[in-house]
Order: structure tokens, then sequence, then C-alpha cells
């Protein structure tokens, strides 16, 4: 396979796996799966563009900002759409709709406030989209910089899991009342959860933003490409997210290479298909015993 | 005026007699009002109606959130249109097709959602809408690409070609049927079971439903009701393009049904009525359309969950209330319901060697048990010590790790559970798992699925077989529902009884499914003493009557009243067994209970 495709195909893959996790940190605590998602990342990647690209901020401060008012938005979806639901009955599914109904909203706000033309982003100096060889292939530092950065946050983020309050947010997922009469606020922690997975949300659109160019039909494709790389890795698994990402990725540039790009997407979801046929849970993912 | 009022509202003869009303003006109006453009109208908000109304069975009723029905009709559009277009298809085979067509992909579409919970569905539905969308446009050869498919022409029956009224009638006759159909289907076995799927799988699955079948029985009908919906709105625009069939279209059906009333017979109706009529009176705010969906939508999920038709009804009972009129239908009387329960042959239990392992702990380690056909048998123990365990493995809710299970010299390890419950064991849980909006009769009566034979289409045409069956199980509520003492209450809702009654009403419907084997966990925690006494009373009838009933429980005097035998466990193997006499001196059995420093005579004090 030729290998330009193939880093290609491994950065694309670093940003689905991003989505993936900003679904699993909003998912731990809360058992609800986001799909606003999708919406948030283009979101962060319009608010970066505006930032940097429009007004001239130096690149961390707009991504730096974009993170705080997609984090924000975030707060309220929860606040608004999840939280009312959940408190009503714990194991309905009006969350399902709920959240839907705020990605509607979000997609035709940002359409109507930004408009249909893409906006480029350049990456922050000293990264560029030049390529270079490297190994055989042509490669840019920018996207060894976005493979570098997905590896580490993911690594971080399971690395939080082992501390105290990630368990908490571990304890909360198993069972909601349980922590509560832990001295856990469920409440809380879904907020902050919320927070912390439109945060990074935002930070997976500022860095595909240089990449897949900041438009507002970003939404819908990653939301159900993160959800492949969520549902193929194990709802939940951050390291199996990154895997599936991978897989994702070259699997979309194996369909365009042998069908045609727009083939990408039923190529993605029948290898999806087959896999959770397979195995329900995910390649990494464990299976629950029933609750009886 | 009050008592013409009441007696309006209390004559039976009043819904058929309105409905039949309606139904002659709409179908007399086109003479009255009809001018093209509202005939076009009028019939495509009947082809959305039908889509809507295959949607409520799956989501409303069915608890599955489908995000890919536009997809679904864009098929059956797509099939009308090449077959009649590009092969000369007559429209009614055409139509047939395109349900075919639709219903497969439908099935299709519902496989992950058997071993996947309700939101992984949601999520492929939506895909499957953005992977046909995709395909429409790039598989060029077989759908026209972009141009889509033009010229499609009217239906043809015996020569007349149909005109626009005819049309309009062709498409409000379909929805006649559909409404009567979901309606006879709604209140049938499959209806309870779709709802005991939705609201307590755990409960419906003990019942003896097959989750799978059943949500696929509720995907495979809402699909081909949309495939069929786009076979007429395929011959009704004539031009069928890929931008037709968006993302977008899908969740107008969603919208229909959430708006209208998720989980009511005439919320789809309702639904897309309202869907039409807005955006006629908002011609201004066009571009702003998806965005007051979305607010639309989430304001209801929050503050009208079941929709207008929902508040209506909430509406309605209180008018009924302020009118005297009591919320509660009478109970329906039968001739057969005063027959007595009949005897039943009970099985014979055989547990050998169990295993179960939760991860690195050991909830039962060789447990060996036997009960004899028609026996009841206590299964007791300290909290831990493996009882729920073993039942839901002899239920088949648990798999078994190691050992034998033989209900009747049959072994059931590895057997679904559903297929147990079918093959006649009932049990009860801990926690009574009710279907709370339903009232105690329809939670009977779902213990009747097995029993039943009659298929998802005899039960929509409402055939004869399906009627006498129907009645058949009815008479078999009635009378459990009685023997178990609550037959004064059988038409309140289940979630508003309190908890010892619901506890009644559970084994109510274990009985309906007339078990051989009966399973009761902790049947009589949180129970008051008088109906301590009622609950010996009647676990003592079952044992007359043949079943072979086996108890988990903590109640030692009940246990030692009503058991022959029992079986002590202690952190998951057996302590003792035996006549409760002998198990309960035993030394080491009230060592575990009461610690080793008492002695039997502080234990009697």
């Amino acid at each position: 396979m030729d290998l330009d495709l193939l880093v290609g195909a491994l950065t694309a893959g670093s940003l689905y796996a991003l989505v993936a996790m900003g679904f699993n940190i909003l998912y731990r605590p809360t058992n609800v799966f986001n799909f606003a998602q999708g919406d948030l990342v283009m979101l962060g990647a319009m608010f970066g563009a505006t930032f940097i690209t429009l007004l001239g901020l130096p690149w961390f401060v707009g991504a730096a900002l974009a993170m705080l008012a997609v984090a924000a938005l975030a707060l309220v979806e929860e606040k608004i759409a999840v939280a009312p639901v959940l408190n009503r009955s714990a194991s309905s599914h009006g969350w399902v709709i709920t959240t839907l109904a705020v990605s509607m909203i979000l997609a035709n706000l940002v359409g109507l406030g930004w408009g249909p033309d893409p906006i480029a982003v350049r990456p922050p100096a000293p990264l560029s989209t030049d390529t270079f060889e490297l190994l055989g292939a042509n490669v840019s530092s920018y996207q060894i910089a976005v493979m570098v950065i997905t590896v580490a946050l993911v690594l971080g983020v399971e690395a939080f899991y082992g501390t105290r309050s990630g368990k908490a947010v571990l304890a909360v997922a198993e069972d909601r009342d349980a922590a509560l009469l832990r001295g856990i606020n469920p409440n809380r922690l879904s907020s902050w959860s919320f927070f912390l997975g439109g945060g990074v949300a935002a930070l997976t659109g500022v860095l595909a933003a240089p990449v897949l160019y900041a438009s507002t039909g970003l939404g819908p494709s990653l939301l159900l490409k993160g959800f492949a790389a969520a549902a193929v890795g194990g709802i939940g698994n951050n390291r199996g997210a990154l895997l599936a990402g991978y897989i994702i990725g070259i699997v979309e540039a194996v369909a365009a290479a042998l069908l045609s790009p727009g083939y990408q997407l039923a190529a993605t979801f029948a290898v999806m298909l087959v896999i959770l046929l397979i195995r329900p849970h995910g390649l990494f993912g464990r299976a629950e015993a029933r609750a009886v | 005026m009050g008592d013409a009022a009441r007696a309006l509202i209390r004559s039976p003869r009043t819904r058929p007699v309105l409905l039949f009303a309606l139904a002659l003006a709409l179908y007399l109006a086109p003479f009255a009002v009809g001018t093209e453009y509202r005939l076009f109208i009028a019939t495509q908000m009947a082809a959305y109606v039908l889509v809507a109304i295959g949607l409520n069975l799956l989501n409303g009723y069915g608890g599955q959130v489908s995000l890919g029905h536009g997809a679904l009709v864009a098929i059956g559009a797509y099939t009308v249109a090449l077959a009649m277009v590009d092969h000369q298809w007559s429209f009614w085979p055409a139509a047939l097709l395109a349900m075919v067509a639709a219903a497969a992909v439908g099935a299709v579409m519902a496989l992950p959602a058997f071993r996947l919970s309700t939101w992984y569905f949601a999520l492929i539905t939506l895909g499957f809408a953005e992977v046909v969308g995709g395909l429409l446009t790039e598989w060029r050869e077989l759908t026209h690409g972009f141009a889509g498919v033009v010229g499609i022409p009217k239906p043809v029956v015996l020569g007349h070609t149909l005109t626009s009224f005819d049309l309009y009638w062709l498409a409000l006759s379909l929805n006649i049927l559909a409404l009567v159909g979901m309606a006879n289907l709604l209140r049938s076995r499959f209806g309870r079971a779709l709802v005991a799927v939705r609201d307590n799988p755990v409960a419906a699955t003990a019942a003896g439903v097959s989750l799978v079948r059943i949500k696929m029985m509720a995907f495979v009908t809402s699909a081909a009701m949309a495939g069929l919906a786009g076979a007429l709105f395929a011959v009704q625009k004539t031009v069928v393009t890929p931008d037709d069939f968006t993302a977008d279209f899908s969740i107008f059906f969603l919208l229909m049904v959430v708006l209208g009333g998720a989980g009511r017979l005439w919320g789809p109706v309702v639904g897309a009525v309202v869907f039409f009529l807005v955006p006629e009176l908002l011609t201004a705010l066009q571009s702003w359309r998806m965005l007051i969906y979305g607010v639309a939508l989430l304001l209801l999920m929050l503050y009208a969950p079941h929709g207008l038709v929902g508040a209506i009804e909430t509406g309605w009972k209180r008018l009924r209330t302020r009118l005297g009129l009591s919320n509660i239908l009478p109970a329906p009387s039968l001739a057969t319901a005063r027959e007595t329960v009949q005897p039943v042959a009970g099985a014979a239990l055989s547990v050998r060697d169990v295993e179960k392992r939760f991860g690195g702990v050991a909830a039962l380690a060789g447990v060996s048990l036997d009960v004899a056909a028609g026996a009841t048998h206590a299964i007791v123990g300290p909290n831990g010590s493996g009882k729920t365990t073993l039942l839901n493995m002899i239920s088949g809710f648990y798999p078994v790790d190691g050992g034998t299970i033989l209900i009747d010299g049959r072994s059931v390890v590895g057997m679904a559970p559903h297929r147990i419950a079918r093959g006649g064991v009932g049990r009860t849980f801990q926690t009574p798992r009710m279907l709370p909006q339903l009232s105690v009769l329809d939670n009977a009566l779902l213990g009747a699925f097995p029993a039943e034979r009659q298929g998802a289409a005899a039960a929509a045409l409402c055939l004869p077989r399906a009627r006498r069956e129907q009645a058949a199980s009815l008479g078999d509520a009635l009378r459990y529902l009685d023997f178990v003492g609550l037959a004064d209450r059988a038409m309140e809702l289940a979630g508003e009884l309190p908890h010892g009654q619901q506890r009644l009403a559970e084994i109510a419907r274990a009985l309906v499914g007339r078990p051989r084997l009966l399973l009761l966990d902790e049947p009589a925690a949180g129970l008051s003493l008088a109906e301590l006494d009622r609950l010996g009373e009647l676990i003592a009838a079952i044992g007359a009557l043949g079943t072979t009933v086996v108890i988990v429980e903590h109640h030692l005097e009940l246990v030692a009243n009503i058991c022959r035998s029992v079986t002590v466990l202690e952190r998951g193997t057996v302590l003792a067994s035996g006549t409760p006499a002998e198990v309960f001196s035993h030394e080491e059995v009230i060592a575990a209970y009461m610690g080793s420093h008492t002695s039997v005579g502080q234990a009697a004090s």
C-alpha cells in the first residue's frame, strides 16, 4: 500500500480516536452517548478558525479560547438536555432524542452564523503542512504532531482514571446510587465530564482544522466515524479507541483507493458492523454480567 | 346538561360512531374543498402518516430509536420508480416489491440491534441513512445518480389511470387500514410483549418472550410500512432524486412521532397534521425551520414526553374525574372466568455440582440439590451465599460454568432464558418487575404470551382464531388474578399498586403461563404480617395444584410452615439439606445464621 496513504490514514485515524475519546469521557459517568459530539468538534474547529485565522490570535491562545467556549457549551448541554432526562429516570433513553435535538440546534446555529464556506487554518509555527521525506513516505511535521499529541492525550487520560478522581468517575458509571452513598456527587461529576469532553472535542476540532478544513459539514461525518472508532474499540476504552481509529482510517483509505471516495462511509460501516456482530462489545470491551 | 354529557361519554357506541363520521368526512372532503394543491398536500401527508405509524410501533411502543426510516422510504420510492420506469412494471407489484425491499433492508439494519443496546441502534440507523443517501448518488448504474428517476407514471387500475382524487382515496384507505391493523396488533399479545421489551426486558424474558423476535417483528413491520409510503411518494411526485432523502428526512418522522405522542395510537396522525400545518403558517421562517424543529424536539422531550396526544389524554382524565366518572375501566367479565384453575403436572428439578464464577469470585462452588415433582422446596442461607445466583442459573439468566441442571430429565444448561420459560418454568424476582404503565390485567396477560399461537398478521387482522385465543387468555388471566386475590384491582395501573400487591400480581403473571416449576425469589420481602399469612396460603395452594415450587427465602418460619424440604447454602456450597426440622436444628446452620457462640436455647428465645 502507498505509504503516503498510510500516513494520511493514521492522521485521520488519530483524529477519529480523539473524537471517540471525547465520547468515552462523557460516557463514563453518565452512560450517555452524546449525539451532539460531532457538532462540538465542528464548533471547536469553527471557533478556532475564527480566533486564529480571522482574528489573528496566536495559535495556543486561540485554541485555549476555543476549548473554553465549547466546554462551556457542553456544560450547558448537560444542564438542559441530559441532567433533566437522567433525573427523571435513570434507565430512560430520552437523552438520545434530546442530544440529537441539541445537535440539530448547534448545526443550524453554526450554519446561520458562519455560513457554508470552509475557513482555512494554518498550523502553528514551527509545524507546517509541507511534506518532507521520512522512511520512504511523504509526511508533514503537522501530521506527526497530530499523531504524537493523540497518543499523549490517550495515555494522559488513561492515567487520570487511575487517580482518585478518576476512580470516582468509574464508580459513578458502575452504580450511580452506590457512588452517591459513598459521598461522590454524580451530578457534579457528570457536569465536569461534559465540560472536559467538550474541551477535548474542541481540541480535536482545532487539531483537525488544518487537515480537514473548518466547515459546517464536519459534524455528522465525525459523529459517525467517532462512534465507529468508539464502538469498535469498546465504549469507554480509550486505548481501544486509538487502535480502532487507526483501523478505520486505514479502511477508509483503502476503500477510497480501491472503489471511490463516495464509498468510504459504506465501507467503514460495513467493517464496523462485521466487527460488532462478532464482538458486540468491541475489540477491547468487556461484556457486563446482567443484573437480575 | 352534565347528565347528558356523562351519558354520551360513557356510552360504548360513541367512539365508533365518531370515528366512522370522521372517516366519511375525510372521504367526501375533496368534493367540497378539494383543490389540486390541497389534494397533493393531503396525499403527501397521508404517506408521512403511514411511516409515522410504523415508526410509532418501533419507537413509541418498542422503545427503539430509529434514525434511518427516511432511508427506508427512499428504498421504497426508488424501487417503485426503477421498476415502473426502467422495467415497465405495473404499480401494484412494484409497491409490493417496495415493501419487501424495505422490509429486507430493515431486517439487516435491525440485526446489530439485538446484541447491542438502544443507543447503538440509533447510531447504526443514522449511519445506514447516511450510507444509503451516499449510495443513491454513487451507484449511478442502478439509481441514475444525481438526476434521479423521472417520469414515473400514475398507477392504473383495470384500465383507469388514477387521478389525484383517486390517489388521495388510496392513501386515505391505506391509512385507515394501517390504524385499524395497528390497534388490533397493539391490543394483542404482541403489543404487550413489545411494551414489555421496552419497559422491562427481564420480565419479558421471564414470560417467555424472545426479545430478538419481537424487535425484529417491530422493525420489519415499520420498515414495510415505510416502503409502502415510499411507493406512494414516488407515484405522487413522479420524480425521485437523492436530494429528497437527506438524513434530515428521517428526523422529520421522529419529530412527528414525538410531537404527536410516542406510544399513543393517534400520536402519528396528530403529529403529522401539526408538522404539515405549521410550515404553512410559518413560511417566513423557512431558513430557521430545522432550528425550530430542534428546539421543538428538545422542549417536547423535556416537558411533554408523551406529546400532544398524551397531554390531551391527561386533560381528558381530569375532565372525567371532575364529571364524577372513574378513570378505571370496568373489568371484562367472561363466562369462562368462573371456571376453576386447572391442576398442573409438576416438574422434577435436579441440580448437580453447579459452579458459577464472577471474575475471581466463586459465587457457587459445586452445589447439588434435588426437588421431587410437585414438592415445595426452599433455598435459604445468609446474604451472599449464592441463592439468587442459583435461581438465575436454573432459569437461564446466568450462564452455567460447570455442572448440570435437569428439569424433568432434560438439561437446560446453555438454553436461552426465554426458551426455558416457554418450557414451563415461571419465576418472580426480588423486586417485582412489572410494566407500570399497563393495567394489572395486562401484566398478567403477558404471562400468556407463549400459550398463544397466533402470528402478528392474524392479530392485526383480528382473525377469528386470534380472537378465540385472546378470549381464552383473558379468562386465564382473570382466573389467576382471582386466585391470588387481586380480582378487584385488575384494571388499575400496575405501577400504582402497593409493593405487596405488585408481588402478588407478579406471581399471577407467572402462574398464567401454567409453569410446571415455579421459582420465587424472596416473595416475602417487604410484606406485612397479614400479607405473609396470605402468601403462605397462596404458596400452599399453588403446591396443591401440583406445581413444583422452589422458594428462596429469609423468613425461616414461613419456610418451616410450607416447605417439605430445605437446602441451606453458605458461601456457594451446600451446608445442609433435608426437612425443615432436620435442617434448622443442624449445628452448622445455626452457627452460620447466628454466630458460633449461641446455643439452641438462646436462639429460640
